[in-house]
């Protein structure tokens, strides 16, 4: 091991942390060009200094892979926000509960990858330009960016590669960049020194959400420990580029993906181990919307089926918006052919939020959930769930009403104290101009 | 066109179809090398020991007549008829999960293949692609106006009724409930997340620069004509926007 590099964005350790399939990644190399290109005044990168509050993860690799934890520029997830709210809800929970500072503007677009995946309409250019576009936002607030969704995580990965090892990608994309204003003064492309997934960094805070469970999960009477956890790992975040994602020793000895596992294992639940573990869920971008008699056969055959009748699990934990859908909305549907396997489903955040005393419907929004969690929040000794959840949904009733009665005002008063994001609406360029793209309401309604 | 197929040389059994066999040889031929000059195709394939393991594990080999060991050989021998038909419907059956290429012991990328495939059935217009894409167009017109690929407004209960009850309950009083999300951008419910003008505008200028407009006029001239409805129309309010900021500093 120990591989010296002139590049100060490869790193190896001194000994092997596990053993090593593969010694001689081509994708490991990207490091030294990225350095090469920054030294040639090509680009810049984006680097994880002090401020960003650094923690190290190894990849297969064994490569060090940092991870920041602080300051982050929150990428978000559209599948996550239309559909799974309390996922994202769950991040920035955690980030207010440990005095993290971060950023979550309006100022981001999609990464567009599942658009690319699902029809083919795009092309790498155009993604290369979005991601870019994306990045040099970030780079600009000086908010390092964490990317909330799988499949941005493993399209920006490969873009990145790509970007690095051929020219005429980086020739095509720089004009379109230059006309948005999108590369630095001296003309360089902003290239982040790593690509950070919000499940590396649930991976890398894991002692921390841990020690927030003890102190207040426990509290509130939560108890994960008598749990089983079945853990589906995100295609995109470790089969997509499979060299730059995180492995550990203490996760099957480094022979399978690290993150989700790791903090599950960290809370004291029971992570059990099932034969189609490295199955996909059946997703298929394009499928669940269209081809959705393969989407819900997949799912129920290939994973429903066998973590109920393998492992009777609790719950099946994600780290990806497609495979929490794909698993949660395709259960119901089963009946049909006496294929009925109802299990909870949701994400190591969401989870992990849960376990440390978040409320289930504000904060981790269950409520949008399809499948039964219900079961699950019983045996995790959150037994007042029903109050918590017409807490809520009186909240709901009271939004609603201001709102039918134009009282704006004091809605706006009213998400200052509810919301968790703090300061309330801070963007970098503080709302200067304050349009959407939809001109939907309310943060835009003027 | 029977002399051309006699002369393939290996038996595989995939069914070629008469609408292939009566395109011009010369016609197959560009597109196919279309997709072979493609930057990432050096990339993705390599040698096959043609072991299976990528079909073994694939999830759309289960349930549909592919096979992405199929892929990376057709490409190898150059099967130019059959690579032409893969690409009107076969194609469309992967799942780009890419457990293909994290098995495969040479590192080919049969999803990538695939991929790549897809980028040029789409910018060549192809019929089967235009009418396998059509009940995809939300997503499109979504994606291309605002930047998001999915929002709340777009998952209505009587596009999923197999999703069960509780779709139709969380779509009642939608709005109050997008709301009750505590965090203000996310609080929308015709995008995931409130995306500003200023970025919408910028998306649209990368559509430009890279083609993709053009590709969806040829692909769908009526959704080609709803999205530039809407991009227009933002165009303008950025336009008028930027005036008034002018006037107020002025």
């Amino acid at each position: 091991m120990a591989h010296k590099s002139k590049s100060p964005y490869l790193k190896y350790p001194e000994k092997e942390p596990f053993p090593i399939l593969n010694k001689h990644s081509h994708y490991d190399h990207l490091f030294e060009e990225m350095y090469e290109l920054e030294e040639k005044g090509e680009i810049l990168v984006f680097r994880i200094t002090e401020e960003y509050r650094p923690k190290y993860v190894y990849t297969r690799t064994g490569r060090i892979k940092v991870i920041p934890t602080n300051k982050l520029w929150h990428h978000k997830s559209c599948g996550q926000c239309g559909n799974i709210p309390g996922y994202p809800a769950s991040i920035f929970w955690f980030m207010n509960k440990f005095g993290l500072d971060y950023l979550n503007e309006p100022h981001q677009t999609s990464c567009t990858a599942w658009n690319y995946h699902g029809s083919g309409t795009s092309n790498p250019v155009a993604l290369a330009a979005v991601w870019l576009r994306n990045m040099h936002q970030a780079w600009k607030t000086g908010y390092y960016p964490l990317i909330h969704c799988g499949t941005s995580f493993g399209s920006y990965k490969e873009t990145r590669e790509q970007l690095i090892f051929n020219k005429e990608l980086r020739e095509a994309v720089k004009p379109i960049l230059k006309k948005l204003g999108r590369l630095t003064e001296d003309g360089r492309i902003v290239i982040p020194q790593e690509i950070v997934h919000y499940s590396e960094w649930v991976h890398a805070m894991r002692d921390e959400i841990a020690e927030l469970y003890e102190k207040e999960g426990k509290a509130k009477g939560i108890d994960v420990s008598n749990v089983r956890v079945a853990i589906h790992n995100a295609c995109h975040t470790w089969k997509m580029i499979a060299d730059d994602y995180p492995y550990d020793p203490e996760v099957y000895n480094g022979q399978r993906p690290a993150a989700s596992t790791a903090v599950i294992k960290k809370l004291g639940a029971q992570v059990v181990d099932y034969s189609t573990w490295y199955d996909c869920c059946g997703f298929g971008f394009r499928h669940i919307l269209t081809e959705r008699e393969f989407t819900r056969s997949f799912a129920i055959q290939r994973k429903l089926k066998v973590i109920a009748e393998e492992i009777k699990a609790d719950v099946i934990i994600t780290h990806d918006t497609g495979c929490t859908t794909t698993f949660e909305k395709n259960q119901w549907i089963g009946k049909a052919h006496g294929m009925y396997y109802p299990i909870a489903v949701m994400s190591d955040v969401m989870f992990s939020a849960l376990a440390c005393g978040a409320h289930p419907f504000k904060v981790v929004q269950l409520y949008w959930n399809c499948s039964n969690y219900e079961p699950l929040l019983e045996k995790m000794g959150i037994t007042n769930w029903r109050e918590l959840r017409k807490e809520w949904e009186d909240t709901v009733k009271y939004i609603a009403e201001l709102e039918k009665q134009g009282k704006y005002d004091e809605l706006m008063e009213f998400f200052k104290e509810y919301d968790l994001y703090e300061p309330y609406s801070k963007t970098s360029d503080g709302f200067k101009y304050r349009k959407s793209a939809t001109s939907d309401l309310p943060l835009f309604k003027s | 066109m029977a002399e051309q197929t006699q002369v393939r040389k290996y038996g595989y059994n995939i069914p070629i179809s008469e609408k292939t066999l009566q395109v011009p040889w010369e016609e197959k031929v560009r597109v196919i090398e279309e997709v072979k000059s493609d930057f990432r195709f050096k990339e993705y394939l390599f040698g096959c020991l043609n072991c299976g393991v990528c079909t073994a594990s694939c999830p759309s080999n289960r349930f549909f007549d592919y096979s992405p060991r199929e892929i990376v050989q057709r490409f190898l021998e150059n099967d130019i008829d059959v690579l032409y038909d893969m690409m009107h419907e076969y194609i469309w059956a992967c799942s780009q999960c890419f457990t293909c290429w994290i098995r495969c012991p040479f590192v080919n990328n049969p999803g990538g293949l695939v991929i790549i495939m897809r980028e040029v059935a789409v910018r060549n217009a192809f019929e089967a692609t235009k009418d396998l894409l059509k009940p995809y167009g939300r997503v499109l017109l979504k994606v291309m106006t605002t930047g998001n690929q999915l929002s709340a407004d777009m998952l209505q209960p009587d596009f999923f009724p197999d999703w069960g009850p509780k779709m139709l309950d969380n779509m009642e009083n939608l709005r109050a409930k997008r709301m009750a999300i505590p965090f203000d951008v996310g609080k929308s419910v015709k995008t995931a997340w409130e995306v500003s003008l200023q970025t919408a505008i910028e998306m649209y200028q990368i559509w430009r620069e890279t083609g993709i407009f053009e590709m969806l006029e040829r692909l769908d001239p009526n959704l080609y004509n709803v999205i530039m409805d809407i991009v227009e129309e933002n165009e303008e309010r950025w336009e008028e926007l930027m005036e008034e900021m002018e006037e107020a500093e002025a």
